[in-house]
This record gives C-alpha cells, structure tokens and sequence, in this order.
C-alpha cells in the first residue's frame, strides 16, 4: 500500500521576471527515494525552495502528508518533518560540531531525546563523534555535508530533501555518504527527495527518478528503466 | 649546515627591513607636509612657513614603523611555533598543547563564587571611599557597561551591525528627562518606562530592517540614530539644543539623602565632605542594573532565543532550515537589545541631571560599539571589561590632552591588529583537545558520547587522532 508523502501540481515560481519553474509536477510515495536530475540552472534548488516556502511559488499545488503546504513557513514545514539540507552545505561554521547537531533539534518540544539522537548520529558517522568539540568552519568539505545531514536528522524529519550532497567530494566520501542517506531510508523509513549532478550515483541509491530541463519535468521513470534506457543513457548519464 | 654570514648579507637583511619603513615614513611626511609646516597667525592674518618639525615627525613614523613590523612578525612567528608544538613528530613533552589561559583558570577555580562576593562587597565600598569624581566616573563606567551588554546582545551574539544604539540610550533618557520636565514623574516610574520605549522603538526599527543585513543594515541603523538626534534637536517639546535641565535625581523612599544621612556618612564612615550623596545611590542604582543585566543577557545567551541568534548569526540560509523564525528573531534581539539601552538612558539622565541632543552623537555609538568590538564579540566578561578600559582610558588620557582621541584611536588599531578577538575572547572550543578512538571509528558510538556529554571539561593533551 502505498500513500503520498509530497505531490507538486502545476508550481510556477518565478525570481521577478525570471520564471524558474515552469508547472512541475511530481509525487513521492512514503518510504521512498526519489532523484530530481538535471542540468545546472534547470530549477532543481528552486523546487526545493519552493516546497520549503523559502520562495514561495506563484502557482500551483503543493501538498504534504495530504496538506495543503503551499506558501507556509518554513519553520512550521520544519515542525511537521519536512526538513531541508541546503546546497553547499550551510553548517554554522563558529559553533562547533555539537552545537550544530542541537540546533538541528530547535524545534523539537522533547529535548529529551537528544542525547540518544547524538548516539545515533555518532553511530552513523564516528568521525563526526572524534570532532564533536572542534568548530564546524575547521571541518572538511565531506565531514561538513556529514554534519549537515546529521544536523538535519537531529530535527526527526519525517521526509529530508537533500540538495546536491556530493556537491564537490571524493568518490570514495560520496560513496560513504550515499550509503548512510540509503542506511536513513532503509532504518527510518524517512522518504528522500534527492537533487544530484551525479546521476549514475544517484540511481543506483533511488527508486525512482525524475529529470528536469529548464524549469520543467521532461521524463520521468523508475531508476532501472533510467539505467536500461539506451536514449536515456547517452542524454543524460554519459554514455 | 654553516653559512658564514657576510657583512653584505646583514646589509641585505637591514635593508629589506628598513626600506617598507622608509617608505612609510616618506609618505607620511608627504602627507602631513601642509599641516605640519604651515602655522597660522590668525592675529596679522599672516602664515608662517617652517620645516622645524619634520624631522620628529619623519624620525618618529620610521621607528613606529619598525616596532610595527617587528610585532606583526613576532606574532606570526608565534602562530608557527605554536602550530609546530601541537604538530605530531615532536617528543610527549613538547605536544603540552596550548596552556590555560587565566581565564579559564579563574573559571575552574574553587573559589570563583567567593571570588564574586569578594567583588560585590569590593564594589559596595568603594563609593563611600572615593572622591566625587571617582564616583561618577565609575557610575559612567557601568553605564557603559549596560550599554555594551545590551548592544552585545544586537551584535556580538546576533550578528546585526546597529551604528545607532545610542539612539535607544537618547530615547531612554528623553522619556525620562521629558515625563520628569512636565508631569514630575519620578525615576522609579521612568526606569520601567523608558526601558519599554526603548523597546517598542527597537521593534519599530526591526520591522522595516528585517530583509536586511551586513552593510545595508549598518547605513540603515546609522540613519535612524541621526534621525533621532536631529528629531530631539528640532523639536519644541523637547527644547531643542538647549535640552531638558534639572531633571531629578533618583530618590530614596522621598528621603533626602544629602540631609541626615549624609552626616551620618561624612561623620561617621569619613566619607568626603564634598559628595552629593545622590551620585552615590545613583551608584548602586547602576550597580545593580549591571547584575540584573548580566544575570539575563548570560540566561538569555543560553536560551532557547539565545540559540536562533546564534544561528542568526552564523548562517541565516541553515537557521531557517533549521526551523528557526528568522523574523521573530531578528526582532527580538533588536528590541531586547534596546531595552537595556533605554534602562541606561534612564540613569544616565537622573546622574547628570541635564541632557541634550549633543550627549547622544553618532560617535556614542561608536563607542559602545567599540567596546563590544574591543571587549570581544559575545563574551559578557570581555564586554565588561571593554566597557571599564574604554571609559576609563580616556580619563586616564587626558594628560595628552589635545592629542587624546588620537592616542586612543591608536591603541584601538593596535589591539586589534594583535588580539583581534578582543581582549576576553569568547570561549569557543576552537581546536580539539581530547579525542577518544582514532578518527576512522570502532562504531562504539556510545562510549564516546559518554565521554564527551560526561566529562565537561575538555582536557589539554594535545593528543591528535
Ligand atoms: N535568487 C535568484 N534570483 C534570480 N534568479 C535565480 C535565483 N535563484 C535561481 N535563479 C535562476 O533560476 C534558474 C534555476 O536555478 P536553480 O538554482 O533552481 O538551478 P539548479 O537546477 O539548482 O542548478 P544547479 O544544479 O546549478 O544547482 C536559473 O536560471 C537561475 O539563474
Ligand atoms: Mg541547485
């Protein structure tokens, strides 16, 4: 049985002049992975943007959990689950490594809790735990977008989007990485909306998939399909 | 490896040396030529042209410049040293890691608490010990010290660069001086008041600002504080340039205090004959407003608000995703910012008893600036002691008479060229003194939470993973 966690219908958002998204539609069913694909500039960070009210769509549906969502805030999209990992990470780069892991819990009532979500997190990624004391600035770039995934489970989501989370990592981290964010899908049942550059990565961690050009959803498929597909394989994949 | 060292390579380094400071001090001459030569008689409207002082000046800026140098140089060669020491490869004794500063010793000192009654019984004698000036220059010094916390708040712990804080300070003592001038009200009544006032133009000010931040917010600040003074100037209300005078002192259950009581005082504790024994209340008034306010700004600071300023802060894209309401916040670290500069303002117009639009210049707010700068950004005791040092300082300057802000300007560049944290940094774990396992992880996740949630103190070793 499955059940709706996110659909967009038909959202248009625009920076001024500038129209982004041109009528996206998409769902994603509970429990699942989905990968929004696609060039650079084809509206990717926007969707997100627009679902998490950061830029409010001019048009369009956008529900959550059956909710009507379009245009709420974003703290109060927070508050039911819904939580975002920004593009390019965004850590809070004075505060240090634990610090960072309790402000992803801000909008949690039962602060008791806390401490065995840390022992979560120091489980799914112990380096995070050896610099728990050390200022998220000093971090490298993979340990960084570790923390701010871990930050952002801190906050018990109930579906993450995540923006581009191999955004200028090793393979070997990227590796890593997509193995806990599959680890959180699998053990959690939090459902993921994946935005990725690296496709082929991408579907291999996803269910599904869908690609975006210039502001709108071209194709979309599950991500066996994506990866049979000859046509699909040399536009999008490389070869 | 032995090099000899040639007298031409000693001349090489010299020279390498002295030349950025030749440079330096060619130029300020060039610059100072038309001040430092020309002298105006003003009497026979006549100039006198004469080269006397160039050589000082010239000599003067050259040896600066080197001292300069050599500073700058000994700092950067203590940061390698410093690196090199905590670097693997060196022998246990040699990896000691950085030592305790005094402050931290003085935190995790025993005897901190007595330490504090020690110096609130220090603090309570000494106005009765103290000659007249003293007394105000200390009850200015606290002002300044309510002032800074209160603009910490704004800007050491929410990142929001306010150039017009001294604007909350004017509005503060005009509700004072004003309901005072025409309806009599009393201190007691004004305090709350004018901390309220302060408050509700604070939010005022927030709301339009809200989109804003870094340079737009700092011209937007600045305005308001100018506006402010040029409302206060232009106004009939508010009697314009000539300000409000004779505004009361504080009272004391209507008890005169320069009566009885200071014969009692004059008699009995020996205290100085000359003291208007209002300052000293005035005194305790400010005395307790500093440990009210130090007590909230550090329960506040470690609040749940505390922590979306923060955030605020640090990243305003994260704080957001974090579920922090980036509005309420950024309000509410304006508004309770001003309130304490509103509660100062109230003092400050019941100790000098007259105020008028020049007491509350843009350099004002520059100064409360500055000592939250100098003090360092989000430390309550840095700010404390920012706060003493830079009002005291000019005080202790005024031998140098003309030549004080100078002086003083000068100091300031120099502290943060060489502490750029200010004087109490404050107390981040930067750098990781005690790791447990080897970086890689054995997946005991727990063990490792317990050592660090457990044990508070992080201790020095100087072990790397
Ligand atoms: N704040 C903004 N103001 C104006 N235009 C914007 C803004 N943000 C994005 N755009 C425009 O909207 C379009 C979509 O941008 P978006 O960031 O969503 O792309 P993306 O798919 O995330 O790209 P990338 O893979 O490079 O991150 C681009 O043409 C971009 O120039
Ligand atoms: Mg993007």
């Amino acid at each position: 049985m499955t059940k709706t966690m996110l659909e967009l219908k038909g959202v248009r958002t625009a920076y001024g002049n500038i129209e982004a998204l041109k009528g996206v539609d998409l769902h994603i069913n509970e429990g699942e992975i989905i990968a929004l694909l696609g060039a650079n500039g084809a509206g990717k960070t926007t969707t997100l943007a627009s679902i998490t009210g950061l830029v409010p769509p001019k048009s369009g549906t956008i529900t959550f959990e059956g909710e009507d969502i379009r245009g709420a805030r974003t703290e109060n999209l927070v508050k039911k689950g819904l939580i975002m990992v920004p593009e390019g990470r965004h850590i809070f780069p004075g505060l240090t490594v634990l610090e960072n892991l309790k402000m992803g819990a801000y909008v949690l009532k039962d602060q008791s809790g806390i401490k065995k979500d840390l022992e979560y997190i120091f489980n799914l990624f112990p380096i995070l735990a050896t610099r728990s004391k050390q200022s998220g600035g000093t971090l490298s770039g993979g340990e960084q977008q570790m923390l701010a995934i871990s930050r952002s489970l801190m906050g018990k989501p109930r579906m993450l989007l995540l923006d581009e989370p191999s955004l200028g990592l090793a393979p070997i981290v990227i590796r890593d990485i997509f193995d806990t964010i599959r680890k959180i899908n699998t053990e959690n049942g939090t459902t993921i909306l994946l935005v990725e550059q690296n496709a082929n990565l991408a579907l291999m961690l996803a269910h599904r998939a869908y690609i975006m050009t210039t502001g709108l959803i071209t194709l979309s498929g599950t991500a066996s399909e994506f990866l049979n597909d000859e046509n699909v394989r040399k536009a999008y994949l490389g070869g | 490896m032995t090099h000899k060292i040639t007298a031409s390579h000693i001349g090489r380094v010299i020279w390498s040396e002295f030349k950025p400071a030749l440079l330096a001090s060619f130029w300020i001459c060039l610059l100072a030529f038309p001040i430092m030569t020309l002298s105006i008689n003003p009497t026979n409207q006549s100039f006198k042209f004469s080269l006397d002082r160039m050589p000082y000046l010239a000599l003067g800026t050259f040896v600066l410049s080197i001292l300069w140098r050599f500073f700058l140089k000994r700092r950067a060669f203590i940061g390698i040293t410093k690196a090199v020491h905590q670097s693997e490869g060196l022998p246990e004794d040699l990896r000691k890691g950085p030592k305790p500063s005094w402050l931290t010793v003085v935190k995790a000192s025993r005897y901190r608490r007595q330490g504090i009654y020690v110096l609130l019984a220090i603090m309570a004698i000494l106005p009765f010990i103290s000659s007249p000036y003293t007394v105000n220059v200390m009850v200015t010094a606290l002002i300044y010290v309510t002032l800074g916390l209160g603009l910490n708040v704004v800007v050491g712990v929410s990142g929001l660069l306010n150039l017009g804080y001294i604007a909350f300070y004017a509005i503060g003592a005009y509700t004072y001086g004003l309901l005072n001038h025409y309806f009599g009200l009393s201190f007691w009544v004004c305090l709350p008041l004018g901390g309220l006032t302060a408050t509700l133009m604070g939010l005022l000010l927030g709301f339009p600002v809200i989109r804003l931040s870094g340079d737009y917010l700092a011209i937007v600040t600045l305005s308001f504080g100018e506006i402010t003074r040029l409302v206060l100037n232009n106004l009939t209300v508010t009697r314009g340039p000539r300000g409000i005078s004779y505004i009361q002192p504080a009272g004391f259950f209507g008890i005169d205090l320069n009566g009885a009581p200071k014969e009692f005082l004059v008699n009995y504790l020996r205290v100085d004959p000359a003291m208007d024994i209002n300052k000293i209340f005035t005194y305790f008034i400010i005395l307790c407003l500093v440990i009210v306010t130090i007590i909230f700004v550090f329960r506040l600071e470690n609040s749940r608000l505390g922590r979306a300023w923060l955030a605020m802060r640090e990243d305003e894209v994260a704080c957001q995703a974090m579920g922090i309401n980036r509005t309420r916040a950024k309000l509410t670290a304006f508004a309770l910012g001003s309130t304490w500069a509103g509660l100062a303002g109230v003092v400050f117009a019941s100790q000098i008893t007259f105020i008028n639009p020049a007491s509350f210049s843009f350099l004002g707010s520059i100064l409360v600036l500055s000592i939250v700068v100098l003090g360092g950004m989000g430390s309550i005791p840095g700010v404390i002691l920012g706060a003493i040092v830079l009002s005291a300082l000019p005080e202790q300057l005024r031998f140098f008479s003309q030549y004080r802000m100078l002086l003083f300007g000068a100091l300031m560049v120099l502290m943060m060229v060489f502490r750029p944290g200010g004087l109490i940094q404050s107390t981040r774990e930067v750098y990781i003194h005690k790791t447990n396992g080897n970086g890689k992880g054995d997946g005991n996740g727990t063990a490792r939470l317990e050592a660090l949630t457990g044990a508070p103190k992080p201790e020095a070793t100087g072990e790397r993973p």
